[in-house]
């Protein structure tokens, strides 16, 4: 097994740099832990990198755009069975307010979005929103219902640190997409939780403690050996 | 009797030769017996009712069109441009890979990361391929991002520009040529053949006017398919394979008798009296192709 992080593991994981093993041929299973695994940021290019190679790769480099890609994770998350709220892929806010009424949860679809969201309670708000995260209304955004209340997690291994309803979410959640590190949008109402969202972390968002749970699950992993690959 | 949704956006219906293309794929879709429908931004969700998504608006994995894409085969409808492709062929990085790995003929190129940009490599670069060099971003299209480089300076000025979306750039050593070969290609089969030729004084296709933000384009020359060399076909219908069996346009250049394949585009261009002009069977095809 072979490890490429931008994040400064123990010395014992012995982790390659991304630039480095962009201009590498090894062939080896890839785990591939990076704290942006956004379309065409390094954590991208690495997986894809590793692909092409013909090498296993966590994460898959479709499953990193599919992922930040709004309405085509909540697609994903619900063919596997992962709870999810309706959602609306649209630049229209009258559309909006017929299908789901307020407050409305938004997400960008567009080429700069860094993952966040907003809500809107009333149609200036609405309108607001749409304006900006659809860039003058050349994107459209992917909207939902907000029933609850949203929290936000930061996610490594699928393991959250919350042991609250949002914990199951993250879990099934690195399940399908195999996202090492990340932050998750979740609604939480009437004692449920719903994946709503991804966004990427800052480096120095990881803890001592993170590292330490990376350390671990890197462990666990080469015990699990070429399996870990395939699932 | 299929019913087919055209993805289209707003700037599709723009210029009138492609506004008409866009009418003859419906024209020879409902010629055929079958629904043809454009679906805007606002009717996504109208996407399960469909056996069959046509993508017209550019296509890039961060654009509408790529949800549009996904969406459909996440439901297991046929569509074209399908995700694989626009994940391939909207990134250079990741189409030269496969170049490299399926030794497709291509211009010589080197990628460089944000992380180790540094002058060593700048110089590199120029021993290399000498001077001038060409800069990519890997999500350019319609020329837009390809920039000529002959100075350190420039060099800097081009690759921060380029850094800002993605963490990798594309180097190649320019190859200059009075037009490029764009070879439309459909599930494996040659569709149309033309020459895309540069105006006067320019290397790109597209390029802007000096001082202008407005681009102009060189010509497009068309020609019958039958007439093309077998060793030509060949360099263009490999190029595609690597990406998929879908609808393509191959940018070829000509080097000293030599074919060089300079990019695989998903979603080419085609308008009226252009593309179709001398192989005009192209959009039955293409309906064949997206209800089969
Ligand atoms: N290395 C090169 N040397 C000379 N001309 C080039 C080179 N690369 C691209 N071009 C020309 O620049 C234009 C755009 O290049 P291309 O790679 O097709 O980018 P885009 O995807 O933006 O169309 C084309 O006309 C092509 O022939
Ligand atoms: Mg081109």
């Amino acid at each position: 097994m072979l490890i490429v992080s931008n994040v400064n593991l123990t010395e014992n994981d012995g982790a390659m740099k991304p630039t480095r093993f962009l201009n590498s041929s090894v062939r080896d299973y890839v785990l591939n832990i990076n704290n942006d695994y956004r379309y065409m940021k390094m954590g991208y290019y690495v997986s894809l990198h590793a692909e092409v190679l013909g090498n296993p790769v966590v994460p898959r480099s479709e499953n990193a755009i599919d992922a930040y890609r709004h309405p085509i994770l909540l697609i994903k998350a619900a063919k596997h069975g992962i709870p999810t709220l309706p959602y609306m892929v649209t630049d229209s806010a009258r559309q909006l307010i017929k299908k789901f009424g307020f407050p409305i949860l938004i997400f960008a679809v567009n080429p700069f979005s860094n993952g966040g969201y907003r809500i809107a309670n009333n149609e200036t708000a609405l309108y607001r929103a749409l304006r900006s995260f659809g860039l003058n209304h050349k994107f459209t955004v992917c909207a939902q219902p907000l029933r609850g209340k949203m929290v936000s997690v930061k996610t490594v291994f699928g393991k959250n640190g919350c042991h609250g309803l949002s914990e199951e979410i993250s879990r099934r959640f690195y399940e399908v997409f195999k996202l090492p590190i990340c932050r998750l949008h979740i609604q939480e109402c009437d004692g449920k939780a719903y994946l709503c969202g991804i966004q990427k972390i800052e480096i120095e968002e990881l803890t001592a403690a993170d590292l330490k749970l990376i350390s671990e699950e890197i462990a666990q992993i080469s015990r699990i050996g070429e399996k870990y690959w395939l699932r | 009797m299929a019913k087919i949704a055209c993805f289209v956006e707003k700037y599709n219906f723009l210029d009138p030769t492609e506004a008409e293309a866009l009418q003859k794929f419906k024209q020879t879709a409902e010629g055929m017996g079958h629904g043809f429908d454009f679906l805007f931004k606002q009717d996504i969700s109208e996407i399960p009712k469909y056996d069959a998504v046509f993508i017209r608006a550019t296509t890039d994995p961060l654009y509408t069109s790529y949800v549009v894409s996904k969406t459909a085969w996440e439901l297991g409808i046929k569509v074209v441009d399908d995700p694989k492709s626009i994940q391939i062929c909207g990134n250079k990085i990741h189409l030269y890979s496969l170049f490299e790995k399926h030794n497709i003929p291509r211009i010589p190129t080197i990628f460089l990361a944000k992380d180790d940009f540094h002058h060593k490599q700048i110089s590199e670069v120029f021993d290399a391929f000498g001077r001038p060099v060409v800069l990519k971003a890997p999500y350019t299209s319609f020329s837009k991002y390809v920039e000529r480089v002959a100075c350190e300076t420039s060099f800097r000025n081009v690759a921060r520009r380029f850094f800002r979306r993605s963490d990798v750039l594309v180097v190649q050593k320019f190859m200059p040529t009075s037009f490029d070969w764009r070879v439309g290609v459909l599930n494996g089969e040659i569709l149309y053949v033309c020459k895309y030729t540069m105006r006067k004084g320019k290397w790109k296709h597209g390029a802007k006017l000096r001082g202008k933000s407005k681009f102009i384009w060189g010509r497009s020359i068309s020609l019958k398919r039958e007439h093309v060399p077998t060793r030509f076909k060949t360099v263009a219908l490999n190029a595609c394979k690597i990406v998929g069996d879908g609808l393509y346009g191959v940018d070829i250049k000509e080097i000293n008798g030599d074919y060089v394949v300079v990019e695989v585009n998903d979603n080419p261009s085609i308008y009226a009296g252009y593309e179709d002009l001398r192989d005009r069977d192209l959009y039955a095809k293409i309906i064949t192709y997206l209800i089969n």
